[in-house]
């Protein structure tokens, strides 16, 4: 089996930061592995040690500055990744789900993995598309919000669980080819070795532009604008009761039932 | 002149930095208070490759440069004194004795298992009266057959109650001086008449337990020596130069975490209405912290430098020893200074780093010998 496993680099922003416009101003900003991500790489190559992939294979859509954060993958097992970057891509501000979904399903097409996972959302971004969009795009199966994925495959189905609102899980077995959004927690992603991180720098690091996969420049334009952004402004109130539990509770509850909090 | 590190370089620095924040510093305090060897956090370690991060893979090493090596010690002694004395020990002072002297047999079954981390390794070099005087060592080697058979004791050995692997010097020719000094592979766990005596109770560097060995009547075969009967002193003094780049690693990595809380906590503390760190006189004392750890860091990384290129660097390891041992113990009193009465407090780790820097004055050369030693150096050449 052939798994291929969407590894993005996302903006990390610090404690404090400050709003230009509408992105927030480079000097608060920091690169790191998404952190979903990181689980699905870490799912991969646990399937890989169980020898049920034989190969596990990292797509990047990013500029050359994002290869160590590639490279991270590659050190925690991955085997090689390939990386799409394009002069047309260089000036966008907003790479929308369409143009992810078009350039990541021609790698697709080209690589032609039994199983794709993509972290749930990217932790800039958030769009929680991507998956999704790419599996019905080059018609696969898929499976969202993935917590737990069952080693032992049964043919070509994964037996997945998957995480619903409320607290609700559900079993599903879906057919193989698809794709699995990762969620945080099916696994507990690994450090990388030294021997890994240095076995790493010597793997296979292919570059591609939209023209080597037959995407055209159009993909890239999107319909989506970003009009603001800001921080929405949070209250906090603080209200003290004097006295013993006996006397006050009843107060709190009906506080609480006046916020809204207690039915 | 490239000061920047390579990809490869940053990624180690990351990953060990990581896996220390989130492994080591919530546990550093505990380490400190229990005084007790951190083996799940060793066996960690080993699985990450920490714990032979030098030796070649072929030999179950992470077969990293001296540079890295360095890095990946300072961020580990950055977590826990203590821990960074555990790995310093283990690699810098028994393995490089093993993979420097050992021959092809004796790196394959002892440098192989400790550089993999699954044994662990420690250096016994110093005697009760034999601190800085080497020669004056007292523990003999007597041939008998083809075993030496080895009595005497030594003290003040990291890593000495807890090691699978000693590499232990003695004298086999008592008339030689220091041409009569030799060192062996001992295995506390085969070799009988291996005795701890007791574990220190130390100020600091807790977690790495430092032991008094005796050895009564302790046989070994005879391939468990290491290179030539008369070589000991020679290597260790070869081993030490080494060894010093990482104490100099431990130094900073102290220094480091020192001025990382006086930074945080000079920005927190509020004192006639500002923050504290926006007075002069805090925000000078930063300023000096931190020039004196960027300073370190450039000696420590030129006598990695010089090892590396195969040239002598006896003076840049013992200058950067020196120098970052003496900054660590400034940089950490003056990481109390700034926390006031608070930095005097259990509650703070402040005061840990001030008790761990110390230990860096004194051992694999104190102080007061390396000048001697840089001394030397300048007038000789």
């Amino acid at each position: 089996m052939k798994i291929l496993v969407t590894v993005k680099e996302v903006a990390t922003v610090e404690d404090e930061f400050e709003i230009e416009g509408t992105e927030i101003a480079d000097q608060y900003l920091g690169a790191d592995l998404n952190e979903w991500d990181d689980y699905a790489v870490e799912e991969a190559v646990q399937l890989q040690e169980a020898g049920v992939a034989d190969e596990v294979v990292t797509v990047t859509i990013g500029p050359e500055d994002c290869e160590q954060t590639i490279r991270q993958a590659l050190a925690k097992g991955a085997d090689r990744a390939v990386r799409v970057w394009d002069d047309s891509l260089e000036g966008v501000d907003l790479l929308d789900v369409n143009a992810k979904t078009e350039i990541l399903s021609a790698v697709v097409e080209e690589e032609d993995p039994d199983l794709i996972l993509t972290g749930v959302q990217a932790g800039d971004d958030s769009f929680g598309a991507t998956g999704v969009s790419l599996a019905e795009e080059v018609g696969y199966q898929w499976g969202a919000v993935v917590n737990h994925l069952e080693h032992e495959f049964d043919g070509d189905v994964a037996s997945v669980r998957r995480e619903l609102e409320g607290g609700v899980e559900e079993l599903t077995d879906i057919e193989l080819p698809a794709a699995l959004t990762i969620q945080t927690g099916i696994n507990e992603p690994r450090y990388a070795s030294l021997r890994g991180i240095r076995q790493a720098q010597r793997k296979e690091l292919d570059v591609k532009n939209l023209a080597d996969l037959d995407v055209d420049e159009s993909a890239v334009d999107s319909d989506l604008e970003l009009t603001d952004m800001y921080e929405p402004e949070s209250e906090s109130d603080v209200t003290v009761w004097e006295g013993s539990a006996d006397d006050t509770a009843a107060e709190l509850g009906e506080l609480l039932r006046d916020k809204g909090v207690a039915p | 002149m490239d000061f920047a590190l390579s990809a490869e370089q940053q990624q180690i620095r990351d990953m060990v930095s990581e896996f220390v924040d989130e492994e080591i510093v919530p546990v550093a305090d505990e380490i400190d208070h229990e005084d007790e060897f951190p083996q799940d956090l060793v066996d960690e370690m080993a699985d990450l490759g920490l714990m032979g991060m030098p030796f070649p893979e072929e030999y179950g090493g992470a077969g990293l440069d001296y540079h890295s090596y360095a890095i990946g010690l300072e961020e580990i002694s950055r977590g826990s004194g203590g821990l960074g004395t555990v790995v310093a020990a283990h690699t810098s002072l028994a393995g490089n004795m093993l993979y420097e002297f050992g021959d092809d047999a004796q790196l394959e079954e002892y440098l192989t298992p400790l550089a993999a981390g699954e044994d662990v390794g420690a250096f016994a070099l110093s005697e009760a009266g034999a601190g800085s005087d080497v020669p004056a060592m007292e523990t003999m080697a007597e041939k008998d057959g083809d075993e030496y058979v080895i009595n005497g004791g030594k003290l003040w050995i990291s890593n000495g109650s807890v090691a699978d692997t000693v590499t232990v010097f003695a004298k086999t020719d008592p008339e030689a001086g220091n041409k009569g000094i030799s060192s062996f592979v001992v295995r506390p766990e085969e070799d009988d008449g291996f005795i701890v005596e007791n574990t220190e109770e130390k100020l600091g560097d807790k977690g790495c337990p430092t032991a008094e060995l005796r050895f009564d009547d302790l046989r070994i075969p005879e391939d468990r020596l290491l290179g030539a009967e008369g070589d000991g002193f020679v290597q260790a003094l070869k081993t030490l130069n080494g060894g010093r780049i990482t104490i100099a690693a431990r130094s900073i990595g102290i220094a480091r975490a020192a001025f990382d809380e006086a930074r945080d906590y000079a920005g927190e503390r509020e004192q006639f209405g500002q923050p504290i760190g926006e007075f002069q006189s805090i925000k000078h004392k930063l300023a000096d912290m931190d020039t004196k750890i960027q300073a370190a860091r450039m000696l420590m990384h030129k006598a990695a430098d010089k090892k590396i290129r195969g040239e002598n660097f006896i003076k840049d390891s013992a200058q950067a020893k020196l120098y970052a041992s003496e900054i660590s113990r400034e940089v950490a009193n003056e990481g109390i200074q700034i926390h006031g009465g608070y930095g005097y407090t259990k509650d703070f780790p402040a005061e840990r780093f001030y008790r761990d820097a110390k230990l860096n004055e004194i051992y694999e050369g104190t102080s007061e010998v390396l000048r001697n030693t840089i001394g030397d150096q300048l007038l000789d050449n």
